[in-house]
Parts: C-alpha cells; structure tokens; sequence
C-alpha cells in the first residue's frame, strides 16, 4: 500500500530508528531461518499515523520470497478519538474478510518491548490517492461511473458488518442515536473553545431539529472519501485509513463521502469529485439492498460539513494551543469559513 | 502615491517573488511546501486588506440582531467595533442553541447575518470557493 509508487519523498526516507528490533521480531514471528530488509523508508503523510515502506527477502518457513510491505504504527503525536493499532488491525481484518478492497493485514505486534509501539504490516499495494489528482486527471480515472460504482459496493461491504462481529468487540459500542450524540459532541467541543461560532451553531441546530429516526448501527469507516483510496490502472486498489471506525449509523459515511468538501478539483461531481451520485448509489444499493433519499443525503452532508468543521478547528488548536506549530495545521483551521459557507448553502437550499 | 511599500504591497511582492523565484528552484518533494507558504501568505495578505472591515460588519450586524432580540438588553450590546465580538457571537450562539431561531419569523435577519458574515470571511480565507 503506498500513495504514490514513484516518488517517496528523499527527505522523509530516513531509516526506521528501530530496524533491527524488527527484524529480529519478524524471524520469530515468520518463524524464518533469515529475514532481510532491503528497503525500509517512511512514507510521505500521515499525521496521526506513521507509515513505512517495508520490504523482506524471507528464506525458510511459509513466508519464504520476496514481501512489499508497509509497516505502520502510532505518530508521536497520535489523536485520542483514533483507534489504537490493534483495533485497527482487526477492523481492517474483518472488512478484508468481508471483500472490502483493502490492504490485506499480515502480522500485529502488541508487545510494546519490540519498538515501544503497537504496530502492524500489511500487504502494499499500489496505487495513487492524491484527491486534486484522482479529481483533475481523466487519465487516472477514465471511467468515474464504475469507479464511483466500485466504491458505493464497498462501502455496502462495510455497512454489512454487523455489532455482532466477535473479532470487533473490543470497539467502542455504537451510541443510541448517532445524529444527536455526535450533535452533542460537536456542541460539546465548541464550548470549549474561547470564540463562538454562530454559522456552527445554526448548522447543528438545523440537524438537532431535523434528526432522523436512527438507523441500526454497522461498522462506518468514518473517513470514506476521496484521498483516502488508491486507484491503479483506473480501478479501486484499496481503500485506506481506517484508525477511525466504529460502530454508527451508516448513513454519515454516505454523507461524508459525498460532501463538496471532498470532491477537490470537481466540485459538481458529487460522488468524491469523481462522478454523479447515481453510480455510487447504484453500486451502495446493489450490495446493501437499501439506498438514501435526496434528503437524507443532504442532512448527512451538511453533518459532514460541521464533523470536518469541527476537526479543523481542533488541528487549529493543535497548532495555536497544543505545541505542534504548523502551517499546514494552521491552514485546515482556515477551512473552517470554507464550511461554514457551505453548511449555509445546503441549509437554505433546503428551506426553498 | 505612497513612497514606500505598505504591509500588503510587501507581501503580495514576497509571494511574487516565492513562487516566481523559488518555487522553480524547489526540489518536487518540497514544492507543497513552498505552495502552502504561497497561499499563507495570500490569506494574510486578503486579511490585512479586508478583515477589517469583515469584523466591523460582523459586529454592527450582531449588534443590530442582539438588541433586536433582546430590546431591554440593547445598550449592551452597542459595540461595532470588533472588541467585544467574541461576547457577541457568543450571545447569538447561545440563542440559537436554545431555540430562539426555530420560529421561522426570527430567522431571516439571523439567515441574513451568517450568510453574509460566512461569505465575507471565505472571500478572505478562499475566494475561489465562493458561490
């Protein structure tokens, strides 16, 4: 699994402090009689998570050939609402089990005396995840229907998994209401902040009093959006970035997916920036058996407004107030008037 | 004519001068970089031009809608100049948690306010995503 196969940025391709360890780790756990590590380079992105590029030469055991890996484990700085690696570990195992299109996960180590962090591999694949690019370039995408249809069926493919799973129980269990627990956690967040944000506030207002009868909960991938799955030769090669799933109401991955705040370089192609909505719709249903309505679809974006919305404003914190000073945490707070401006307009578009 | 640059002709020409000089000569890997500090400082630059006046209306148009809703209250709530927007806003988002704006007849000038105070906050923060 990487972002981009080509270019791994040099500056960042500095060796994993601890290779050995892991090395030393992987001969146990392959049960190899050698394990070689012929390349070993962190991958560009991930502020929460830390992403490597690892590849092996095993001989002996089940594992022996040649292995493309990536290897990822905790940020320094990692985010509290995030799942800790063994979670995500087995999440990504029953979506892989249940035909998601997803990295396969390989081995997970808890023991924290190997590196002094949780960590787990994966198998690499390859691919492009770049929004603005998967957006802008017909090249990479030459069918958006299919790819959007592609998306919607895994995205079914994850909303089958039921509370009942074993191999999930360590997840948090799903709130009663999704809509108004999440609505009261936003509120919750911005109390806590010095200034006021009225354009928030009617937006969660508006979906207060609007809430849906909740739907049964399912396991949400809670970051389902363009930028977060990777297209090769046009297809869907896996999706990705799964530390923030849980049990919820299916319908805010719909919404979130679809939000114009993530449809980059195509804002008028409401599935991801990639197609129309129908195709992604058409595959969702297909595998679901249940699709959304028009206003069902709207409410769950304008709550993907106020989510990401309410996470810029913490990556502000984090920068204004947290001691990670950085431009690019800076500028994501800056999205925050971007979101509140569209809260507005899907609200009033409504009210006609 | 002014004789010497002000702040916004100082950054427009460093960011002139970022992207034109710069940014070619930036290794690819550290180009977002350099194009995150371009649109830094294009923000900044907007900010300085117009976040003046962005705050000065936001503030009148509170105060406006505050005494409406509150008449008895008005005299606290005369401030247009900026200082006390945080007070401000905080008010109206605390009418608007507690309903005041579900009766479709106090909304309009509540619609009129954020709408107006979003768009002229993204005009600074990125116009190209107004509508």
């Amino acid at each position: 699994m990487t972002r981009t196969t080509s270019n791994p940025a040099p500056e960042l391709s500095t060796a994993f402090p601890q290779a050995d360890e892991i090395g030393r780790w992987l001969v146990r756990e392959m049960q190899a009689g050698d394990v070689r590590v012929t390349r070993f380079e962190r991958l560009p992105g991930g502020a929460i998570q830390d992403n490597w590029m690892l590849d092996l030469e095993v001989d002996g055991g089940t594992w022996a050939g040649a292995h493309e890996l990536v290897l990822r484990t905790d940020a320094p700085s990692g985010v509290s609402v995030s799942l800790t690696r063994a979670q995500e570990f087995a999440v990504l195992r029953v979506a892989h089990a249940a035909g998601v299109v997803a990295p396969q996960p390989l081995l997970l180590c808890r023991d924290l005396s190997v590196i002094g962090r949780e960590f787990f591999l994966m198998r690499r694949l390859a691919g492009i995840a770049v929004g603005h690019r998967l957006t802008r370039e017909a090249a990479l995408v030459p069918d958006g229907d299919a790819l959007a249809e592609s998306l919607g069926a895994n995205l079914a493919r994850i909303h089958a998994v039921r509370q009942t799973c074993a191999e999930l129980k360590d997840l948090v269990p799903p709130a009663a209401d999704h809509a108004r627990t999440t609505i009261a956690e936003y509120r919750a967040y911005l109390d806590c902040l010095d200034d006021a944000y009225p354009a928030l506030e009617w937006g969660l207002q508006w979906c207060a009093t609007r809430a849906p009868v909740p739907a049964r909960a399912t396991l949400i991938h809670r970051d389902y959006r363009t930028g977060n799955y990777l297209v090769e030769g046009g297809h869907l090669s896996a999706i990705l970035d799964w530390e923030f799933a849980g049990w919820g109401d299916p319908r805010e991955d719909i919404g979130w997916f679809t939000a114009r705040c993530w449809r980059f370089a195509a804002p008028d192609k409401e599935a991801g920036g990639i197609a129309h909505v129908d195709p992604f719709l058409r595959g969702y249903q297909r595998i679901a058996q249940r699709t959304v309505t028009r206003q069902e679809l709207e409410y769950w974006q304008v709550m993907a407004h106020l989510r990401w919305a309410i996470i810029a404003l913490q990556q502000a914190q984090r920068h204004l107030a947290g001691g990670e000073r950085s431009l690019e945490l800076a500028l994501t707070g800056r999205i925050v008037h971007e979101l509140e401006y569209e809260v507005l307009h899907l609200i009033e578009k409504n009210a006609q | 004519m002014k004789n010497i640059s002000d702040a916004a002709d100082l950054m427009a020409t460093a960011r002139n001068a970022l992207l034109n000089d710069l940014l070619p000569a930036l290794p690819k890997d550290r180009r977002y970089a350099g194009l995150m500090i371009a649109n830094v400082m294009a923000i900044a630059a907007r900010e300085h031009r117009s976040g003046g006046d962005a705050i000065h209306g936001e503030a009148q148009r509170l105060a406006r809608l505050l005494a409406d809703l509150e008449p008895d209250a008005a005299t606290t709530h005369t401030d247009s100049t900026g200082a006390e927007l945080p007070k401000l806003r905080r008010a109206l988002a605390s009418a608007i948690r507690l309903g005041y704006f579900d009766d479709p007849r106090h909304q309009r000038a509540l619609r009129v306010h954020i709408a107006r105070t979003a768009a002229d906050w993204v005009a600074i923060s990125n116009p190209k995503a107004l509508r």
